[in-house]
């Protein structure tokens, strides 16, 4: 029997023993809060400004961080390219930031090249494995190193330019598989003016677009989505009309009132039609001021142009009418208009619209803000700061050949943009780099590229950096800042900063073009440092408040026609019947978003696929190659064969295939590889990184999986029966 | 005070490029399920973009529709929840509580919009994904029902810091993380018990719709109709 006193005393044993049984323990779920570390409330988030590192357009984000875990990100209200909007893509950027999958330590290679064999290895054996052929090359041969990089902003680019001229090398190549190459020349040739435009939609009445992928993935989605939304809704008495020429029904074609389809690669031909009307029927005051065009533009009156893009004449000719009475107007044209082999013709054809509106310079028009102008200060380095968008694609090219000649002992690669994935695999870019003694590479993942290295450096994520950023279009020269937003979670280092460090060991020249002891201290003394201006400026997310002059677009007087050259595109239209319509995913962006599971996960807004790549094709053609929706077919070009799913789009021409780019990865993790293959197999290597090259044939085959889809799953409904 | 918490969505400004899935995603800790489960359409979010096709090439066009929970103020699935889990919170909001939650998975056979997603699993976070997620909402378990909340955590943050400060919740205090990054800002959240404020007079609008009305539910998600043409 227990008597009241045995209960007590075992009572209070059995306390005794909860109460500081524990003492011995080390505390490690619940946070002892005696000296909490800075900045640290429970409960209470704090937000961080920074810039979205996800895609290059430069959005400003505030990023919501919770007892030092970054919970959320978000539009920077303040920043003048988003204003606190924000797409799925940079939403994704903490997916990046916790990704399992992410480098957290050097590794060196210790398989066969290109087997994926690392060691990981600490940053002091990394730095002499480095210094190494760093300091042989510099002595004996300083133009046989090569880097490889994305196209690098603000002072990240002028480290990189710095060391690289210091240590003696020209060969420094920035690629970029969607750089606006074919625009940059056709505005240099209509505007005289070798840069990106900016596009006032906002105050725009009328806007056409040619293959247009402006709400997607154009420059800047986010700052043309809000645009958009602003053309359409923001006015008491006008709402902004959109038209829409194109092959494909893509997102931003859905959102226009009017979708007129046109022949793949004819986009030009189109624009040409409507210059044709506007300057034969004196429209405008600058179509009727252009008489001289009347000669070239004879041959392309709404009729014959018909004939080769099969839009109607009438409708052609409406187009023209309603675009000079709905002043002002733009014409902008897309990734898909400006990366067939004519590109460039395409868009001079285009840009050539907007001259004729009178619409240059102008509120809801399109102008040309001096964006090296906030890096003026630099001199002639000011284009290392703020380097021209170009894709890189010939410097990239020559690169390969001298590769292939062995003329670079050691090679450099950075960035996101994933050469060995993104470039056509008729160019050989593995065996090339198979040439290079020594790669390293500075990644946050291995993927097909960084798997090439001898020695694979992890580089922190855009949330946990120091940087700056000019953004492409959208921000009137404002500086945007970068700063960590969280501890860093790895072992990692920027490429900044390696480079500053070795240019030091290096002594000489690097040493005196890197004067700084971190990349940090770089960014401090080019903006004042903390305390004064910066600490301002880093809580804002940026320099916002000056703008920049406007640079005249020199040559509206005299602009010079464009001309058709009429490259055929790859594949005879018997065997290869179909033209290949290759776009850049609204989710994966080139490839780099295919590892974060969010954006495998998020529907393709005109497939509603996720998980896995499709072919879009006309229901009617599908019919007639006996398709049906979700079937496997194998996709044959004369350069390349793949396997993917049927989705039908009924928007699409009859004679066109589509396939987003972005799937097909074979090394960069689990959640990227198998998931399809990538169409980029499919294109020929030419002269330009065209997208839209070949000619395809389709055929049905059997394959063991299938497209997940996600479609209305209330499934009995039509849309009629909802409104 | 007592809110009438509305959300308006302009179908002329939706452009369908589903920056609302993922902003949702982050904010409300949305599990991941993968392709296999995708394909048995068993999507976790708690927002989609519905695409309708209409018409035929050359004239097809496609229709989008955001469709988040229409916070109904006459709720199907409220009725025929045996235990009371889903309930009409103070606000008029169609609350979750996931606690009691049996899964008959009643409400979601009873809601016309299929809005309620399952969890048919216990959806692991695979580390350190487990850092992103936010520390106001809880991860749910299998067996449990969840939806759109209108980002309740933030209208109880909102109101527990007017009620600090002594004041009433301002207009545009408040949003849902989709409301808040909608791009070209086509979504607007506000109270309409409140007259002056930016919804209620949106609301005006002629375009204005909402999703199957003839069923009676009365939803809280209001729609405007897209237009056709240059000008008003």
């Amino acid at each position: 029997m227990l008597d009241r006193r045995q209960f007590l005393k075992l009572g209070g044993a059995t306390a005794f023993a909860t109460l500081f049984g524990g003492c011995d323990k080390v505390q490690s779920r619940l946070i002892p809060f005696v000296i909490p570390p800075e900045n640290y409330t429970l409960g209470e988030a704090l937000w961080y400004a920074s810039v979205c590192g996800q895609c290059p357009a430069g959005c400003g984000v505030v990023v919501r961080v919770s007892e030092g875990r970054a919970k959320k990100v978000e539009g920077n209200p303040l920043h003048p390219v988003n204003r606190g909007k924000l797409c799925a893509r940079g939403q994704a950027a903490l997916q990046a930031l916790y990704h399992p999958e992410r480098l957290s330590r050097p590794m060196k290679l210790s398989g066969a090249r290109g087997s994926g064999a690392y060691t990981p290895v600490s940053w002091e054996e990394a730095l002499s494995l480095l210094m190494g052929p760093l300091k042989k090359g510099k002595a004996e041969a300083p133009g046989s190193l090569l880097m490889v990089s994305e196209p690098m902003r603000g002072h990240a680019g002028l480290v990189a330019g710095r060391f690289m001229k210091a240590f003696g090398s020209k060969h420094r190549v920035a690629w970029d598989p969607f750089g606006p190459d074919a625009m940059l020349s056709a505005n240099a040739a209509v505007y005289g003016v070798r840069d990106l435009p900016e596009h006032d939609l906002a105050n725009a009445r009328y806007l056409l677009s040619f293959s247009g992928d402006f709400l997607e993935t154009g420059i800047s989605p986010v700052h043309y989505a809000r645009e958009y939304g602003r053309m359409r809704g923001d006015r008491e008495t006008i709402r902004g009309k959109v038209v829409h020429f194109g092959p494909r029904l893509s997102m931003t074609a859905t959102a226009a009132d009017l979708f007129l389809p046109c022949a793949p690669g004819t986009e030009g031909f189109v624009a040409l039609g409507i210059a044709h009307v506007m300057v034969r029927d004196r429209l405008t005051a600058a179509s009727s001021a252009a008489g001289r065009l009347a000669d070239d533009l004879g041959a392309y009156s709404p009729e014959e142009v018909e004939k080769k893009t099969g839009v109607h004449a009438h409708d052609i000719a409406a187009v023209a009418e309603e675009f000079a009475r709905n002043q002002p107007g733009l014409a902008v044209a897309g990734t898909g208009a400006a990366t067939g082999p004519d590109g460039a013709f395409h868009c001079a054809a285009v840009a050539l619209l907007n001259v004729l509106a009178g619409n240059v310079g102008t509120p809801g028009g399109v102008s040309f803000p001096d964006r090296a102008q906030a890096f003026a200060k630099y001199g002639a380095e000011a284009a290392l700061l703020a380097p021209s968008p170009e894709s890189g694609y010939g410097g990239m090219r020559a690169a390969l050949e001298k590769m292939r000649g062995g003329a670079f002992r050691m090679a450099i690669l950075s960035g996101a943009t994933n050469p060995a994935f993104t470039l056509p695999p008729s160019l050989k870019f593995n065996e090339a780099l198979s040439k290079v003694p020594f790669v390293v590479a500075f990644a946050s993942f291995l993927d097909e590229t960084t798997s090439l290295a001898d020695l694979v450096l992890p580089v922190p994520t855009a949330l946990e950096a120091w940087g700056d950023d000019l953004a492409p279009v959208g921000h009137a020269g404002a500086i945007t800042l970068c700063q960590p937003v969280v501890e860093p979670l790895h072992d990692t280092r920027s490429m900044p900063d390696v480079l500053i460090a070795a240019a030091k060991e290096l002594g000489g020249e690097p040493a005196k073009a890197l004067p700084w002891s971190s990349f940090r201290e770089c960014i401090e003394k080019a903006y004042g440092g903390p305390g004064g201006e910066m600490e301002k400026a880093l809580q804002r997310g940026g320099f916002f408040g000056e703008s920049s002059s406007s640079r005249s677009a020199s040559r509206t007087g005299s602009v010079a026609f464009p001309k058709a050259a009429e490259r055929p595109i790859d594949g005879d239209p018997k065997a290869f019947p179909l033209a290949l319509h290759l776009y850049p995913s609204l989710t994966l962006y080139d490839g780099r978003g295919a590892n974060l599971p969010w954006l495998q996960e998020m529907p393709d807004p005109i497939s509603t696929a996720v998980w896995r790549n499709w072919v879009e094709v006309n229901p009617k053609t599908a019919a007639g190659l006996g398709l049906a929706e979700g079937d496997g077919v194998t996709v044959t070009s004369p350069s390349g064969k793949i396997t993917a799913h049927v989705a039908f789009n009924p928007g699409i021409a009859p004679d066109v295939a589509a396939m987003p780019l972005g799937q097909g990865h074979t090394r960069y993790g689990k959640y990227a590889n198998g998931r399809g293959e990538n169409p980029i197999t499919l294109l020929p290597a030419g002269e330009m990184y065209a997208l839209q090259a070949t000619r395809v044939a389709l055929a049905k085959t059997k394959l063991s999986t299938t497209l997940a889809r996600t479609g209305n799953p209330e499934g009995q409904w039509k849309v009629k029966n909802m409104m | 005070m007592k809110h009438t918490w509305a959300m308006a969505i302009d179908l002329d400004r939706c452009t369908g490029c589903g920056a609302c899935v993922v902003a949702c995603n982050a904010e409300n800790n949305i599990p991941v399920i993968g392709e296999a489960e995708a394909g048995k359409n068993r999507l976790m979010h708690w927002i989609r973009v519905n695409r309708y096709w209409e018409g035929e090439y050359p004239e097809a066009q496609a229709v989008y529709l955001p469709i988040p929970c229409m916070q109904c103020e006459r709720a199907p699935c409220e009725l025929v929840c045996p235990v009371y889990a889903t309930y009409h919170n103070e606000d008029g909001l169609n609350a979750m509580v996931y606690n009691r939650c049996i899964g008959t998975r009643y409400c979601a056979n009873n809601c016309p919009y299929s809005v309620r997603v399952f969890n048919w699993y216990d959806y692991k976070w695979e580390k350190p994904l487990d850092e992103q997620l936010s520390p106001d909402l809880t991860v749910r378990s299998r067996g449990v029902m969840e939806k759109c909340t209108f980002c309740i955590q933030r209208i109880r943050r909102a109101k527990e810091t007017a009620a600090e400060e002594g004041r009433e919740i301002r207009d545009g205090e408040v949003v849902p993380a989709c409301v808040q990054t909608c791009p070209p800002g086509a979504m607007l959240f506000g109270d309409l018990a409140d007259p002056h404020s930016e919804i209620t007079r949106k609301l005006k609008d002629p375009r204005r719709f909402r999703l199957m009305e003839h069923l009676g539910t009365e939803p809280r998600v209001v729609y405007l109709k897209r237009q056709k043409g240059a000008g008003r």
